[in-house]
Order: structure tokens, then sequence, then C-alpha cells
């Protein structure tokens, strides 16, 4: 398998490791924030836990350690294994970004 | 770059020309031609087949030169140890599979009809004895109602203990294949990559065509063949292209391909795996071709292809007919019959039938008669002579009979005669014979465009199936997309080349496709000929028509359940030969067509891949990398025993003359620390530069406890979750300057420590000024401890440097001065919990700090010790580390819960929280000591309370760490167990099943020397 | 009081024996080389200031540091792409503090991380180079893909390294260099050298100037 990094360019798999679903946002946790300890519990678990096991094009994440160090977004077909695009992560270069999920 | 590949396609072209002047050809090789053949004649080879010696000629395969002897009895089969000869001239062969070579280099299963023949080869037939010709075990052939479909799951069903004992020894000595080398392969084996726009494999017509259409347009081309010359079925069938022989056309094609630098040529490569996104793999037989590879050179090669578009060009493989005693030696593919004519001048028999059911078979008519032998008979069902081979029936006065071939008879030595049956008459007759060519028709090889789950689609005028869908990038062409002949595919072999070419955007010209006749394909399928005696469907696997059927009647219709309660298509030529014909006669038992029946699942390797093949390099010594810590070598050159922990090589311990176990050496390191001081090189330890404006806030995130309020010149132990609220890691962090972190993890953690606190910045929070840098290999560490740490320390520091307790207080963090001009950074933090600092340099100076540090300690009787020691000291101080940290516990089962703290968001924090993570009956790290001081407490060990029955509820923990206390003189652990900070004092039961012990032991704090911490503060 | 020296000791004190090794006779098809003595030093951008970085690296080095995988001559260094917004800084070791001095050139806009005994620095040159290459690295090293003056992050033996084929480099003279993990060298030198044996190997020791 091959994956274009968007800033090494095409790389064999082995270069890359795989974490999983990037559709969950790390909720937000202000310690002194009105929210009640059970909707942030539910929402951590829902984060953690809760996963769609889903057949067909999948935002995931992956790391290029054998290369560049990027955290990387790929839009993967799970059926056919087929990347239709590769993006880095808001904060892997030096680009000012603001939080995820904010 | 220019193409690369040690093999010379055309290395054998030459002779060609030159086998005019002919050597004298040997006695042994009665059955060799004088005729053409692209074999060196000035080359004879000898080698030994079953301990006799015989000759061929460079270019023979091994058994093209056991055909060139006479040879037809070549081993005997699977299960019924039935005789057994050659039956294709290709990577197909079910049947004649030899053990080559000898001792360790011993291979079994080697296919005679791929092996090249090499001076002082040596193979013999496997599965007999004593001898190939008087095979006691074909005595199976009486007892074969008990091998029939399904054996296995019937016969020895009971009793279950006589499997391992009685049934499977007996079945194995019975039915097998060769016997592997029972020594380690001397031989190397490699892993290669390679990158082209267009991969064309297979190099026929159509292979050829592919790779001048894309080369010419300045594409970067990959030819891969599997046999050593190019040129495929042209090597034996000729023909007549562009109007030039089809050898003379080959070798221009070759002498242009080889011209274009863009174009690599890669002949004994068989491509055997397609992957995702436009990866191949491939096996070249490097040195298989000699008796041993040269000085430096592997035996094979695996490479791995990156290619924009794959033209697969990979032919079609002739298929037998099922008839009863159709594996009889003597009984051969026509095609292989005019291969072993025509391109290796060997002749499989001199009084030849010929059964066909299609129109190509015929060709081996002439073949025959102008190799000066004759053709006895052509039998073909379809009760008429095809239109073009009418001449022949002329010609050479042919004697054709309108049926199918029902019966074969002969010995050991193979066919003596057939018996052939009218189908429609039903009258029979007898026709002696030496050889009887078979055609059953052509199956392209779909294999590689069904590798991803592809269907292949029937065609029902050629009765075969042809590629369906292919993986994306990939074309088929030619014989392999079922155009079976050769102007088909030239014409499709070019365009195929050339689109490739074009997609990748090439933007020459591919120039004209060659040209040749069109010729007639016509075929009336036939499967199976019923009649008395096995028919068999799979020759390797032994597996018959009539097992096929039984499968049907036991309910088994499906493809994928025939093939696996018949074996059908699961020996190692996964049913190149069989599988049609055994689907097409379940069709017929089922009432079916053949693709309502369809095909099994295609999957990799599509040949077969020493496994040592896809170890490569990987092996042994180099089974992976291996790190080594900046004093290894002094360290390797003082003694030491070496440990591997996870890529590390790192002491274990340091033996001296006279001491009787590792427990002795790692007792006198202990107290050599303890009492004195001593240092271990903990270089391994995972350390990141933690940089930028938001460092601080960045780590207060990661860890538990608060880093933004660390003094600059301060070191704190820090801890770390997952987010699921289970401890992930922990280390010390130094705070060397306002935006400046050096952060510590465990040997084990450094890598995915790394990976994580990425994720932390670049995923979770980007949006903070931070930036991290693996130092791990940068600094060479060593952790000094004891009390008299501090003396060898100002031996060794710059005078002007404070040591003093005042000067460099506990949990200090800053560069010192070093004697002889080097800066070092000095850590005042401790693991074994003496007095004790760490000290790092550059990597450089690793070697030179050991050697100092011997030499600034010796007054002081300075001891190196290793992790043994280490790990000794760590329990003896209760301190937690990789059995603890374990993935099961919490921050407060460590006894380190009160260092979360509650004024900020950390990863973990909020899952941590939950009720199950905060229960009070969870199992918390304590200290264990065996009542009886004499006895040696084993980790693992389960603890259960003092009077209860040993089981799972009443089970409360387990002893996680062990080791001999040189303090305590006793075998002291921690172990997690169940509220075990409230029993400190409680006797319980140590119970271990596994090596048969049951004890009783204490509860007591982890902290079992120095509680108080006096010794590291002082 | 005791006298101390603090010799050094390159990772591969042991591994690499110069002379030739393997081949044919007297055949050398790869040269193989450590090159010692080199200041390294990794630099990244802070979040917010890669103008600032750019200009920084201009004025110390004469020459903007690449932002795409490549490797750039400057005044008395190399600048190699290692990631977005970030390079290493190669060039020969020099008595006094380089690492400060950088620090001070890149102030306020740039993370620096010192890494010059973390890396050790391998070089491959020689008309099997590319073959021998090719047995432990899975790029593409075609001159049209990967020209003088190309970079990447890559991994051999599943270990991250440094490669790049050194600037002006052409033809049958491409040089490749690769910055390998200390702790890795040793294991990786063996890897290497068993990819070329097959070619005859030259290797020796350079000190960089």
């Amino acid at each position: 398998m091959r994956i274009a990094c968007p800033f090494c360019g095409e790389r064999e798999n082995g270069e890359f490791t795989y974490l999983g679903d990037a559709s969950p946002k790390r909720p937000n946790f202000a310690v002194d924030g009105g929210e009640s300890p059970e909707r942030v519990e539910d929402a951590f678990y829902d984060y953690v836990y809760l996963r769609d096991n889903v057949a067909g094009v999948m935002r995931e994440y992956w790391y290029h350690g054998g290369g560049c160090r990027s955290w990387l977004v790929a839009e993967r077909n799970t059926v056919t294994h087929e990347f239709i695009s590769v993006t880095a992560a808001p904060g892997a270069g030096a680009a000012s970004a603001v939080r995820a999920g904010e | 770059m220019s193409g690369y590949s040690r093999s010379e396609p055309l290395a054998r072209t030459a002779p060609m020309e030159a086998n005019v002047r002919k050597g004298v050809t040997p006695a042994s090789q009665s059955h060799r031609l004088p005729g053409d053949g692209i074999i060196d004649r000035r080359l004879p080879l000898q080698f030994s087949f079953d301990g006799k010696t015989m000759t061929g000629f460079a270019g023979d395969t091994l058994a093209s030169a056991l055909v060139a002897n006479g040879v037809k009895l070549v081993g005997r089969s699977f299960k019924y140890h039935r005789p057994r000869g050659i039956v294709t001239a290709g990577s197909e062969e079910p049947s004649a599979l030899v053990e080559m070579r000898t001792g360790a280099r011993r291979e079994p299963n080697t296919r005679a009809t791929t092996q090249e023949l090499y001076d002082g080869l040596i193979a013999n037939s496997q599965n007999r004895w004593p001898s190939l010709r008087r095979d006691f075990m074909s005595i199976n052939q009486l007892f074969a109602p008990i091998f029939v479909a399904g054996f296995y799951y019937k016969t020895f069903m009971w009793p279950a203990k006589f499997w391992e004992s009685i049934y499977e020894p007996m079945i194995r000595r019975a039915a097998g294949l060769g016997k592997s080398a029972e020594l380690p392969d001397p031989d190397h084996y490699d892993k290669a990559w390679a990158h082209c726009d267009v991969l064309v494999v297979g190099a026929g017509p159509a292979g050829l065509s592919a790779a001048l259409a894309a080369g010419r347009a300045g594409s970067r081309v990959i030819l891969v063949e599997e046999d050593t010359l190019i040129g495929g079925r042209l090597l034996s069938d000729g023909g007549e292209i562009d109007g030039l022989d089809a050898r003379e056309w080959l070798r221009g094609a070759a002498r242009e391909l080889v011209s274009l630098p863009n174009v690599r040529i890669m002949t004994r490569t068989a491509l055997f795996g397609v992957y995702d996104g436009g990866t191949y793999a491939a096996l070249e037989r490097v040195s298989d071709n000699v008796a041993m590879p040269d000085r430096h050179q592997v035996r094979q090669r695996i490479w791995r292809i990156v290619a924009k578009r794959s033209v697969v060009t990979a032919g079609a493989i002739e298929r037998p007919i099922v008839f009863p005693g159709n594996d009889r030696p003597g009984v051969m593919m026509a095609s292989a019959v005019r291969t072993y004519v025509n391109r290796f001048a060997a002749l499989p028999g001199k009084r030849v039938a010929l059964f066909t059911n299609n129109d190509d078979g015929w060709r081996t008519v002439e073949t025959i008669e102008r190799a000066g032998a004759h053709i006895v008979a052509v039998i073909d069902p379809r009760h008429e002579v095809p239109a073009q081979y009418q001449r022949l029936v002329d010609t050479y006065d042919l004697r054709v009979l309108a049926g199918v071939v029902s019966e074969v008879k002969g010995g050991v030595d193979g066919v003596r005669s057939i018996v052939v049956a009218n189908d429609k008459n039903g009258l029979t007759q007898r026709i002696d014979t030496d050889c009887l060519a078979v055609s059953g028709g052509w199956n392209p090889n779909v294999g590689l465009s069904c590798f991803h789950r592809g269907k292949p689609t029937w065609r029902e005028d050629i009765a075969a199936f042809v590629p369906g869908s292919a993986p994306k990038g990939m074309a088929t062409a030619g014989a392999a997309n079922g155009e079976l002949s050769l102007s088909a595919c030239l014409r499709e072999g070019h365009g195929a080349g050339a689109r490739a070419a074009a997609e990748c955007g090439a933007a020459g010209k591919p120039g004209e496709a060659s040209k040749a006749d069109d010729e007639v394909y016509a075929i009336a399928p036939l499967w199976h000929v019923k009649g008395k005696g096995k028919a068999f469907v799979d020759f390797q696997h032994d597996v018959t028509a009539s097992d096929v059927t039984l499968a049907q009647r036991e309910g088994f219709e499906s493809v994928e359940h025939l093939k696996r309660y018949t074996t059908l298509g699961m020996a190692t030529d996964q049913g190149k030969t069989s599988n049609i014909n055994g689907l097409a006669i379940m069709a017929e038992a089922t009432g079916r067509t053949i693709p309502e029946t369809g095909t099994t699942i295609y999957r990799p390797p599509y040949a077969p891949v020493a496994i040592g093949a896809f170890a490569g390099h990987h092996r042994d010594e180099n089974f992976h990398a291996t790190r080594l810590t900046p004093s290894h070598h002094w360290a390797a050159k003082q003694g030491a025993v070496f440990v591997d922990t996870g890529l590390w090589k790192r002491a274990q311990w340091y033996p001296r003359a006279g001491e009787k176990d590792w427990l002795e050496t790692v007792t006198r390191e202990v107290l050599a620390v303890r009492n004195g001081v001593g240092f271990c090189d903990v270089s391994t330890l995972g350390k990141v530069d933690v940089r930028g404006a938001d460092a601080g806030v960045f780590l207060d995130r990661v860890y538990i406890n608060s880093f933004s309020n660390l003094a600059v010149g301060k070191a704190r132990y820090g801890l770390m979750l997952r987010e699921d609220g289970i401890v992930y890691d922990d280390g010390t962090t130094s705070r060397l300057a306002e935006d400046h972190y050096f952060l510590t993890t465990t040997t084990a953690k450094a890598g995915p420590v790394m990976q994580h606190l990425e994720f932390c910045r670049q995923v979770l929070f980007p949006e903070l000024d931070v930036q991290l840098t693996s130092a791990t290999d940068q600094w060479a560490q060593f952790s000094i401890a004891g009390p008299n740490t501090r003396n060898l320390l100002r031996a060794l520091a710059d005078p002007s440097e404070d040591l003093t307790n005042e000067g460099f207080p506990f949990m200090g963090a800053r560069e010192v001065k070093l004697r002889g001009g080097v800066t070092a950074r000095l850590f005042r933090i401790s693991f074994s919990g003496e007095m004790a600092f760490e000290i790092s340099v550059p990597a450089r100076y690793g070697a030179a700090m050991a050697e100092n540090l011997m030499i600034a300690g010796k007054p002081y009787g300075v001891t190196p010790y290793g992790t043994e020691a280490l790990g000794v000291m760590r329990i003896e101080k209760g301190h937690v580390a990789g059995p603890e940290l374990n993935g099961t516990t919490t921050a407060d089962d460590l006894g380190l819960g009160k260092m979360m703290s509650k004024k900020k968001d950390f990863i973990g924090r909020v899952m941590a929280g939950r009720e199950a993570l905060t229960a009070p009956n969870r199992q918390v790290v304590v200290g264990i000591k065996p009542i009886d001081k004499a006895r040696r407490l084993r980790s693992g060990a389960h603890v259960i309370p003092k009077g209860a029955i040993p089981g799972p509820q009443t089970d409360q923990g387990y002893v996680t760490s062990v080791c001999f206390s040189p303090m305590l003189d006793q075998w002291i652990g921690l172990g997690l167990v169940e509220r075990g900070r409230e029993r400190t004092g409680e006797i319980i039961r140590i119970h271990d099943p596994l090596r048969n012990e049951d004890y009783e032991a204490e509860i007591c704090s982890p902290v079992f020397y120095d509680p108080e911490g006096v010794r590291q503060r002082g | 009081m005791a006298d101390f020296s603090w010799n050094v000791q390159s990772p591969l004190q042991q591994a690499l024996v110069p002379g030739r090794h393997g081949g044919a006779g007297t055949q050398v098809g790869v040269t193989l080389e450590e090159v010692r003595g080199v200041s390294l030093v990794q630099v990244m951008a802070r979040r917010g200031r890669v103008a600032e970085t750019i200009k920084a690296a201009k004025k110390l080095f004469s020459v903007e540091p690449p932002d795409t995988p490549r490797a750039v001559s400057g005044r008395n260094a190399t600048l190699i792409w290692s990631g977005p917004d970030q390079f290493m800084v190669l060039s020969a070791r020099q008595t006094g503090d380089q690492f400060a001095k950088l620090t001070a050139g890149f102030a306020g806009v740039a993370s620096l991380s010192d890494q010059s005994d973390g890396r050790c620095l391998i070089r491959i040159a020689g008309s099997g180079a590319r073959q021998a290459l090719a047995k432990f690295s899975s790029l593409d090293l075609h001159d049209s893909v990967f020209p003088a003056g190309a970079a990447a992050t890559t991994a051999v033996d599943h270990t991250a390294v440094n490669f790049w084929r050194e600037p002006g480099s052409v033809d049958e003279n491409a040089v490749f260099n690769m910055l390998v993990f200390t702790s890795f060298a040793d294991s990786l030198w063996h890897t290497i050298l068993d990819s070329c044996l097959e070619y005859g190997v030259q290797a020796s020791v350079a000190h960089a100037a």
C-alpha cells in the first residue's frame, strides 16, 4: 500500500502508523466550567470508546513516524483500501492554528 | 538509471546459432534429438538423479534433461504413491516434484520443470521407500477407500488421543511430499525495491509487445519473466511475425528492449502478489541455477515493485483432461511435448498418441513428425478434423480417431498403450504408444487479476475463464486475457503497453504493433471421461474425479467447500492445472453451469515462495535492528552480560571471576552501590527536547501533575495517563530554561510516547507553541548512586561546581563543567533510593565517561552495575516499573493518586474518575515478604486470603516484581493486591499452580528500604 | 587529582572496518564512508514564526532553508529539510559553542535541538550504490524522481533516517547521504554493508571539513 504524505509525497505504508477514526473530537473540558460532570464524562466516553464501523470512505489518523513525523488525516475507503485524500493535521507545521474542535 | 538485472535474458540466444556446431551427445541422452533447440551443446553438464549419473546441456531444465535421458518415472504421488512422471514444461507442474540438493541445502517439492540444470546438480525423487521403482507405500493404493475426500475428517475420528500418537505420524509417513532440510539454511536471501511506470508481467509475444510499446513511448518499464529466457510460447511453438521466423523476431525485440535505457528486463523472476496502491511482489531466483550462490550473493531475492500501471501478459496454462489413468508417466500436456522437442531437443516419446479437444493440440502433430518420431493416433472427440490441419492428415497419413481415451495401460516406466472409446458407437480399440500428449484447452492465467477479489468471467467460445475486473491500474492482454492467437497477442500487448505508457504521461511514440497471421482456435469442452480406474483432477494432492462427485453427494457443493473437503488445489501448485477441471466436474454433478459454480477466491502467492525469501536479511542476529548504548563496547570489554530490552542491548550484570551465579554478581553490585558507589548506563531512557513558549502548558496537559510551575534548574517526577484514565508512562522532566524542558520516558515506551506527544501537539493542542525533538540518541546518560556519589563527582567535576546539598539539592538539574573541558547535564534524581545523580554528556563521550567514572570512583571502589541490580534497588525502594505500569493500573493503584491535579485538564483526567477506576476494592501496589525467609518469591504467583481455597472467587491479586534483597537478606516483591494498602501486616497465601508452590507471606509497605528517604536526600 | 581524557568515540568504532570488503577481485562498486566531526542542529520554526525563521536562516547561511524535501548548500552549512517548517543544519564541527551561536541566530523564532551526537552520517556512492540502496530503502532514486539535492525523511529497517542526495552530484557520481540514529548505527551499518557486498565495497572514515 502506498500513502501520499502531503509533505513527503507517496511512500510505502510501513513508514506510517494507523491510529483510527479522525471524526471524534476531544471534548473541551473547562475545570471551572459550567458543564455538569456527568455531561463531561458522557462526552469523554463517546470520544474514547464510541466508533462507527464504516464500510466505505472514512476519515482516519495516520502518523508518518518513519518519515516527517507529521500526523495526517486520510480519507480512505475501508472496502477497497483506496486513499481519496491525505491532509496534514492542523498543528503539523508551524502555522498558527486554532484548537481542533473549536 | 539503466536497466538492472543480474540475470541475462539473452544469454542463451547466441547458442541458437551455435548449436549448429554440435558437440557429441553422450550415450545416456537416448532421447536427445539431433536438430534444433535452445540448448548449448558445447556445454555438457553432468547431474545425478536418484544417485544415477546422467548428462544434459546448458539450457536444459532438470525435466528436459530427464526427458532427454529417457526417464519417465520421477516420483511417487502424495497419498497413493502412484508412479508419476513429468506432466508440463512450466511452473504449473503438479507432478514432477523432486528434492533438490543435499544436506542443509536440501529443498523438497522443487519443480523439475523450472529447475535449471547445472553441472553437479543432485536431485532425488521423493515420497518413495525404499526406492522409486519398488515403493512399499504404493500399497496405499489398496487402501484407497480410506484416503478419499474428507478422509481426515472421517477415518481418524476416535479416539481423539490417538491423533497425535498414532494417526498423524502414520499419515505423515505414508502421505506427504519431500523432506525439508533439517539444518539451518546456509544461504542468504534479501529483499529489494524497484519502481517503474509500467510493469509488464510475462515476456511472451504479448508482454514483449507491451514492453516495446511502453518503452518506445519513453516510460520506465520493468518486464518480469519467470523463465530464464524471454519469448514465452515463441520458444516452443515458433511461428512467423512480421515476415520473420519467430526466433529471429525475438532476437530483434530483445535487442531493441536492451537498447532502451528506460526498460529493465528481469528474468528468473516470478510475480507472485498484487497488493494495494500499485505494489507488486516478485521472486527472483538469483542462484537457483548453480550449486551454491557466489560469495556475497543471495540465493533468492524478493522484489517489491511499485508501478503506476501494470500490463499482465502472463499467458495461459494448458489444462489436462480427466480420464482413467491420466496420471501414468508418459501422459503429458501437448504443449509440454512441443516444448521438450522444439526448445530442448528432447523427445518425450517415439510413438506419440495425441488426445485433444481443440485446434491448438493439433500443432503437436507437426512437431513430432518433424522430429523423426511418429504420431500413432490423434484422438479428437469432435469427430471432425479442423480445416487448418486437414493437410497434416494427408502429409503424415494420420490415424484420426473420433472419441476419447478411456484407459491407460502401462507400468512404472509409463504408458504402453491406451484404449480409445468411440463415444458415439461405444466401440473401443487399443493403441500402443509410449507417450500420450493431451490438450484439454487453455486456461488464461487470471490469478493476478483476481487477487483483489476480482471475479473472472466465463467465455463460452474458448471454454475458459478470462479476467473480469482487474485491480486499479492493471490491464490484461494476450492469452492471459483469453486471446489465444499469436496475432491477437501481439496486437493486444502493444495496445495495452501503449495505453499504460500514455496514462503515465509518456509522450513518445509507441511504434507499430508486430503482425502475424490470424489462427483459428476452436474447442469443444471435454472435462471428464468416465470409466473404471482412478481419473485424477489434482495430481499433486491425489484428488480424483470420484472425490469431487463424492464431495457433491455429501453436500460439499460450494467450490470453497469442495476445495477444503477434498484439498483440491491446495498443494504447492495451487491447482493451476486442476481447479477448473474440478469445478467443471462439480458443475456437471450439480447440474449447474460452470460460471454458476464459480471459482474459489484467488490469493497470493501465485508461485511458492520460500520463507527464507520472505525473511530476507532479517534472520539470526539481523532479525531486527538493534540499538547499542554509548558505553556498549566498554561494557562488553568489562565482560558484561547483555539483555535485550526492546531493540536495545543493555548490560544486565557484570560477572567477576569466581562468582558462582548471576545472583551472586547482582548481590555484589547492589551492596557496592548501597555501601559505596556504582554507576549504570541509563541512556536507553527516552529523552525529548520540549521547547517553545507554551512548553509548560503543554506538559501540564500531558502529565497528571503540573510542570508550568516547575522552577528552572529543577526536575520533577511526572506520570502520564492514557485518555481512558489508565497509566501510560512515567519519568522525570527537568526545566533547563524558561522555554526548554527535558522530558524522559521509560525505555520501553520511548517511541510510543514520542508519537503520543506529537499527537497532542499536532492534533489535540495545535494552538500551543511547542516543538518536540527526540534527544534519546544525543545523550549518554549514567546513573551514579551510593553514599560516595558526591565524592566521585567532586573528583570528576570542575572545582568551581558546588555539589553540596545546598548548592545542588535533591531534584536539582543543571549543567556542570567537568575536568578536562566537557560540559555535562547533571540531575539529582534517584531510582535506587541512594544519594544519586544522573549525568549526561554528548554520546561521543559515552565510552570516555564510563572510563572516567571508573577513574574518579576508584578510591571508593566504584562498581558498574547492570539492569538487574537497578531492578533490585527499585523494588527495595518500592518504585513502580513496567510490571506495575502494565496497562491496567491507575495512578491511585500505584500509590500516586495524590499527584493528580484538580486544577487543570489533562489527558485521562475525566475518564480516570470513573466508578470502576476509583472503586475501593481495586488491586493496588503493596510489598510482599514470604514468612519463611528462605523461600524464593516468584512473580506471577497469585495472592489469596489465608485459609481460602484457591480459585477465581478467592483470587485477590498477584505478585508483579520480585528480587532477592541483599539489604533484607530475603526474597521480596511488589504485588497488586485488592485493598492492599489497608492490609499491611496481614498474612496472605501465595499460590503458584504453575510451579506447584504454596506458602504464606506478609503484606507490607512497598518501600522496604529507607522508607523515610533519608539516604537520597543526604 | 586524576586526569580525565575525553576521547570521542563514533558509534561505528567497531562496525566500520576501513578497507575493501566483498565483491570479486579488486572491484569496488560502492564506497561507504562515515563522516565524523559534524555539527547537526535541528531547527523547528515556532508557531506562527515561519517567515522569521526563513529570514534568520538566510542571514546565517545566505540561503533560504528548503520548504520541500530538498537539501541546499549555504554558507558553511547544508540545510536539509526534515519536516514541515523544520530543517537540519549540517556543518563541520568547530571549536567553540556552535550550538549557542545558532541558538542566538534563531532566538525567539525557532526552537533548536543539538543532534550532533544523535545521528551518524553515512555516505554511499559508486556505480552499485542505487542497487545496494534498493535493498534497504523503499525510495525511488531514479534521476527523474530523486535528482541531486533531493531529500527525504524515510525509514530503513523500521528506523527513521534523514536521506538526501548531495547537491550537485550527478549521474554515476551521485552521492547519497544518510543520517541514522546513533544507537542504531552499528546495526544499520551491518545491514548496509551486507547489501553492498556483492558489488565490492570500499569502507572508510572521513572527517567533515
